[in-house]
């Protein structure tokens, strides 16, 4: 009787989202894996009370690499991710892992560097120019070096730049952002960071940035639940609330609000439409 | 988590295989731990030797504080010198800061008061009569400290060896003072924790072996060697 | 040198006073006896003599000259070996363990002649590359005397040089101090049975 009563009330709040906020949910708990770059901006702090108010969902966070992130999706040990690396994440639905990805926000990645600039990347205009100039020049770089979406995406720009970054200059971290910028600061190097980890840290750092606004800087965010197809028991009714609530006109606005001094970190980029996934069959695959 | 054996089977695999980065990891391990436990533990045993067998003001405060050295956790030993060592440091101007020699001065730091400590027992379970002998018998200090060494040698092992094991397995000193760098600072337990935020876990579960086996030899030689004294004493 | 005389020695062990005023001489070519009780200080007398441990007071006098035990210590450990109730060997054979006394800088032929010399004194020849921690209790107290004379001191103090041993090596270590007295050295026995070793004594303290 009681797992009928579940099943219903699932299924009701599968299929009427809307309601949800009305309703206590059955299995308030949700474990969400994100990067470290959403924690460390603040800007859960700021999101996740407005949702839990909200729904009644309380978020477990486990803030590490994107790709850990994905793997502990992968493994049915959360029930939604929250990550930035496009093409990891679209292998991830594909190989049936997650349901859907949805867009949430982008924020951008600056380079900074020592205020020497001893590589003079202040005078370039592009990422690809930058990073030659670092590369000629010998100049110190910090790299995080551990297969997070940052990582990812510094060597996809290393690539575009034609440049293969070895030698003694060029240093794999293997740890987070935080602790790369203090390194990059000990070291006097320079490095890719994104923008929120670095307005939370710039007060005690003394790099400066060295590049930003550049195109091939900007940084999507996706968010995706895992599939209650492979791992029955995620909190599918939960993940779909929040996916439901971030891309929401509500969501969206606070994403977009979220400043630090005064500086917005991230923008609002869900598409309106996936703002009623509840309308939407269920993807099968 | 269905992929733990077979992560497992492709870490032994690394491992046979001689993957090169995975034994460069290993090699820098037991460099810097070798190091840093060579240069320790010549000071180390001379302050046993004193706490053991000196006769000074303070030498009960000197035990007590060793003692307390020992629970220091390896973070706040690292948290102290990166600190030290960092650009606004006192010691900043050295630029030591994520090197090899920050690493194996938080080994050294780590490893000083538990090789005091045990050789300082060991040397205490030392027969004193072997000291007096020694010295009666027209032995220079120097060569009754010797001596004295000599017949206590499987206790000195076993704090070697103990503390090697200490250290070499220790991450949270390393990654702060080594920063992780690759081929340069990044040693077992730095990249068994990178390995693992990655999710790449075969590397972490290849490094994490090799640590078992070490833990195991050392185990066994400790074993073996306290037994020794037993039947030496 | 004739004699070693030591003059007003007291040591309180805590509260408990040992002996205060003592006068013991040490004679060359002659033993002295001292007996008593266990925990009579016999050990803390004799280490007091060889300079291993404090008096309270005390002076030497050395033939016709007077010192204080502080100034003399020194010379005390160089000329005074004192042997442990049970002897401290060292690992290894006992002939390291001879080895071990051997003054500096003797060619390797010296080395050899006086360590032989000294093990057939001692009936060890036969023993010189065993191990010296798995000797019977008189081979290891003669293997100690041994050791001792290497140095070429002027006295020997023994403590209980006898205990733990069967007849014939009792007699065996009576011989060696008899021996020994004949070459000249100044020789104490501490022991609570005294009997034994009437024959070599010549003096007696009793604390």
């Amino acid at each position: 009787m009681r797992k009928l009563t579940s099943a219903i009330l699932l299924s009701t709040c599968l299929i009427l989202p809307v309601f949800a906020d009305e309703q206590k949910p059955i299995n308030p708990i949700l474990k969400m894996a994100t990067t470290t770059s959403t924690q460390d901006s603040g800007l859960l702090n700021e999101l996740l009370p407005a949702f839990q108010k909200k729904t009644g969902y309380e978020v477990q966070v486990t803030a590490v690499g994107t790709g850990k992130a994905l793997k502990l999706g992968e493994n049915g040990d959360v029930d939604v991710v929250l990550v930035h690396a496009r093409a990891d994440e679209d292998k991830f639905v594909e190989a049936g892992f997650g349901d859907k990805r949805y867009s949430v926000m982008y924020n951008d990645f600056i380079f900074v560097g020592p205020a020497e600039d001893p590589a003079k990347v202040q005078d370039t205009k592009t990422t690809a120019d930058a990073l030659k100039q670092i590369a000629e020049t010998k100049s110190p770089f910090v790299s995080r070096g551990d297969d997070s979406g940052t990582h990812k995406m510094e060597k996809k720009l290393w690539e575009k730049a034609g440049v293969k970054p070895e030698g003694e200059w060029y240093r794999e971290a293997g740890q987070g952002m935080g602790e790369v910028l203090q390194m990059s600061g000990e070291l006097k190097a320079y490095t890719l960071t994104d923008r929120g980890t670095w307005l939370a840290t710039m007060d005690k750092s003394p790099l400066k940035i060295v590049l930003e606004g550049d195109k091939t800087l900007m940084n999507p965010y996706g968010i995706i639940a895992v599939s209650q197809k492979r791992y029955p028991d995620v909190n599918h009714a939960g993940a779909q609330a929040l996916i439901e609530w971030l891309v929401s006109v509500e969501g969206q606005k606070a994403i977009g609000d979220y400043k630090i001094n005064g500086q917005a970190l991230f923008t609002p980029s869900a598409d309106a439409a996936e703002a009623k996934p509840a309308n939407e069959p269920v993807k099968t695959n | 988590m269905a992929s733990i054996s077979s992560a497992t089977w492709q870490a032994i695999q690394l491992l046979i295989s001689g993957d090169p980065d995975l034994w460069e990891i290993i090699l820098i391990s037991f460099r810097v731990s070798l190091i840093a436990i060579a240069l320790a533990t010549p000071p180390a045993i001379l302050m046993a030797f004193l706490l053991a067998f000196g006769n000074f003001p303070g030498r009960r405060l000197l035990i007590a504080m060793t003692n307390t050295a020992l629970a220091i956790p390896a973070v706040v030993v690292g948290l102290t010198l990166y600190l030290v060592l960092s650009r606004s440091g006192p010691l900043g101007e050295w630029r030591l800061l994520f090197t090899q020699t920050a690493m194996i001065i938080g080994q050294i730091v780590l490893a000083f008061p538990l090789l005091v400590a045990m050789a300082h027992t060991a040397l205490q379970a030392a027969d004193r009569r072997a000291w007096e002998t020694a010295r009666m018998l027209g032995a220079s200090k120097i060569r009754a400290i010797w001596t004295l060494m000599y017949e206590v040698r499987f206790g000195l092992m076993s704090a070697l060896l103990a503390s090697f094991g200490r250290i070499i397995a220790e991450v949270g000193a390393s990654m702060m003072l080594g920063g992780n760098i690759l081929h340069y600072t990044r040693n077992i337990p730095t990249a068994i924790a990178l390995e693992t935020s990655k999710g790449e876990f075969a590397q972490g579960i290849a490094l994490g072996l090799v640590l078992l086996l070490l833990a195991f030899i050392l185990n066994l030689l400790l074993h073996y060697f306290q037994g020794k004294g037993h039947i030496a004493a | 040198m004739k004699q070693l005389l030591f003059r007003n020695l007291s040591k309180h062990y805590g509260k408990r006073l040992l002996f205060t005023d003592l006068e013991v001489p040490l004679t060359t070519g002659q033993c002295l006896l001292l007996t008593g009780k266990n925990g009579a200080g016999k050990t803390t007398l004799m280490r007091i003599l060889a300079g291993l441990d404090k008096p309270d007071s005390g002076e030497i006098q050395v033939d016709q000259s007077r010192y204080t035990w502080r100034t003399y210590r020194p010379h005390l450990q160089r000329q005074i070996l004192y042997l442990h109730q049970q002897p401290y060997l060292f690992e290894g054979s006992v002939w390291d363990n001879l080895a071990f006394a051997l003054t500096r800088g003797l060619s390797r032929l010296e080395q050899t002649q006086q360590i032989e010399e000294v093990a057939a004194w001692a009936g060890l020849s036969a023993l010189l590359n065993n191990k010296a921690k798995q000797l019977s209790g008189g081979e290891a107290q003669r293997l100690a005397m041994a050791r001792a004379l290497l140095r070429k001191p002027s006295a020997l103090l023994l403590d209980e040089p006898t205990a733990n041993m069967d007849h014939s090596a009792r007699l065996l270590t009576l011989e060696m101090l008899e021996d020994l007295k004949h070459q000249g050295l100044m020789l104490m026995v501490a022991s609570h049975d005294p009997d034994w070793f009437q024959a070599v004594t010549n003096q007696q303290i009793k604390l």
